[in-house]
């Protein structure tokens, strides 16, 4: 199939998952930026101040260039999505938001930002190789395996975008333009914190102080121009300090005293002095990845964040055709852990658009439950997927 | 990998939301009302509640309603019991309190009544052995075009509690149709 067929039937299949699949997170979003048209320049404390009389209570918990990236994109749409849209973002009536005549309209539309970075995304992929067979494999498989696209248009996950400008940095890293790669990290940690956590990596691989200076200052300084003119408290509590940012952290074991040693950023640091240490080839994408896989093998994750490696595990399935299978049965595990958390829409609720019956219904967490505990059971899972983590690391990190 | 993406995804969207459908044995008449503010009634002892509605449906098997229990006290039994229009008594369940968190949703299950639909029933729900510190609570609400009047105590209003009813499903054919006409109808 040549590419433009192979693009026709990708954008159909999402289409028709954009249409048909509701996370209520795409709503909550589409409401919370609709201020923006309406002129709200700095959303977090107009949320909080304004919770009484304001028919979804949520706080925004993103960045504030996701509020004016999708508030703006809403404010060019919504003359498209009719009037009776906004009295669809402001009804909190749990039935009949989904019983809209107009919902798969307002989702596609909604969902169309997504598309176009998912399918930038594909671009980039192609491009990334020198090997034309090469670039084209990854560019089918990003738009034709069934984990990308659920995390992406089930789940609605604006993560995203950061995830594509990640992408573009690592394409950047490889022609060795490490000062543009840092700019493109800079712009995707001012939507998603997790890009910082590249940084680190990015000033080993700088060549002497002055590009290892750069590589540090240009990221937080982009972050910090996106987000100065909007701290206060309700920033803080509800974007930078909130669950979803700090649970990167959680996991830990005490060494007395009060005192705790967090798994994550152990792992993390070994990493980092390793490659300062011992490595002096440094391969920035191996490190990318297993930095990657420590997080979601030491992280109560959310599923939003699975997006964040996918990239990267379609270039090593590429590039080493051997860990094709680690990396399916990874993806496998993966999306399963976050299917059995005690959360209807991560599983059931996502149907509700072709009936509320589904309400009736147990979610896995639930029907697990009468038989056994499954907080055991996602623990469980959560080992295979360390486990499988593991060998992959060391196998990208051995032959390198 | 084409193909196998192609065909889980119209697996997910167009297959498994049928098998989703088989173990489901009732389907709701509608959504449940807003609790409004209507306030609340206490049953315990002697304070039962009785309520009348129209069926919207035929096979009748289920009334669900919002039930609290505050601080989950009670813990004795809860009688459910329904009439016909002539008060006759067609249907009597019994619940535990222990079952019931606060402000759970609860479905009150029976057998199906076949012919149920547009006529008028009445329940009673009454928890006689529990003390006044073991009370449950209704919300109630005005009345709709099926909940029509309730009495507690000596009172008979109108309006009563925010419930739905809940019919035995035709069957999964049926059901599918139903899904499916219903997601066309959105296009």
């Amino acid at each position: 199939m040549n590419i433009s067929k192979l693009l026709v039937l990708a954008i159909v299949l999402r289409l028709l998952v954009s249409a048909l699949l509701f996370h209520p997170d795409i709503k909550t979003i589409a409401f919370q930026t609709s201020f923006l048209k309406r002129g709200v320049v700095n959303i977090y404390p107009y949320l909080i101040n304004n919770k009484a009389i304001l028919p979804l209570k949520e706080e925004f918990v993103y960045f504030p260039l996701t509020y004016f990236t999708l508030g703006g994109y809403q404010a060019m749409i919504s003359t498209f999505l009719g009037k009776d849209f906004n009295s669809w973002l402001q009804d909190a009536g749990a039935n009949s938001v989904v019983n809209n005549p107009n919902i798969f309209k307002y989702l596609i539309f909604l969902k169309l930002p997504l598309l176009i970075a998912d399918l930038a995304i594909a671009f980039i992929l192609l491009k990334l190789f020198k090997d034309k067979k090469e670039g084209e494999r990854a560019f089918t498989l990003w738009l034709f395996n069934p984990f990308t696209i659920v995390l992406i248009y089930a789940f609605s996950n604006i993560d995203l975008f950061a995830v594509l400008l990640t992408l573009i940095a690592f394409l950047y890293i490889k022609r060795e333009k490490l000062l543009t790669a840092a700019v493109f990290i800079g712009l995707a940690v001012s939507f998603k914190l997790y890009a910082l956590l590249f940084v680190p990596f990015l000033i080993l691989k700088a060549k002497n102080t002055k590009e290892k200076l750069l590589v540090l200052v240009i990221p937080l300084l982009m972050f910090l121009v996106t987000i100065i003119p909007f701290w206060s408290q309700s920033f803080l509590d509800s974007a930078l300090l909130s669950g979803l940012s700090t649970r990167l952290f959680g996991p830990s074991f005490t060494i007395g005293f009060g005192e705790s040693i967090v798994m994550g950023l152990l792992l993390m640091s070994a990493l980092f002095f390793a490659g300062f240490v011992f490595d002096h080839k440094f391969h920035l994408f191996n490190y990318f990845v297993t930095l990657l896989l420590i997080i979601f093998s030491f992280s109560h994750f959310h599923i939003s964040w699975l997006l964040w490696i996918a990239p990267f595990l379609i270039i090593l399935v590429v590039k080493r055709p051997i860990l094709s299978l680690p990396i399916f049965f990874w993806a496998i595990f993966a999306i399963s852990i976050p299917l059995f958390y005690s959360d209807r829409f991560m599983t059931i609720s996502l149907f509700r658009i072709y009936t509320t019956w589904y309400d009736m219904l147990p979610t896995p967490f639930l029907a697990i439950q009468k038989f056994y505990d499954p907080f055991i059971f996602q623990g469980m899972l959560h080992s295979v997927l360390a486990g499988i983590s593991l060998v992959i690391g060391y196998k990208i990190n051995k032959n390198d | 990998m084409t193909k196998f993406t192609v065909i889980s995804i119209l697996f997910l969207l167009f297959v498994l939301p049928i098998f989703m459908l088989l173990p489901i044995k009732m389907v709701p008449s509608g959504d449940q009302p807003g609790y409004g503010d209507m306030g609340r009634v206490s049953i315990y002892g002697t304070r039962t509640f009785g309520q009348e509605f129209i069926s919207k449906n035929n096979n009748l098997m289920a009334v669900g309603t919002t039930i609290k229990n505050p601080n989950l006290k009670n813990k004795k039994d809860i009688n459910f019991k329904l009439f016909d229009e002539k008060n006759n008594l067609l249907r009597e369940v019994m619940l535990n309190g222990f079952n019931v968190g606060d402000g759970d949703f609860v479905k009150i299950v029976f057998d199906p009544l076949s012919g149920s639909k547009n006529k008028k029933f009445k329940f009673v729900i009454s928890s006689p052995t529990a003390g006044e510190e073991e009370i449950i609570e209704l919300f109630l609400i005005a009345p709709t075009d099926s909940v029509l009047s309730y009495n507690y105590g000596d009172e008979i209003k109108e309006g009563g509690i925010p419930m739905v009813t809940f019919h035995k499903s035709g069957g999964v054919l049926t059901n599918v149709k139903t899904i499916y006409s219903n997601l066309l109808s959105k296009l």
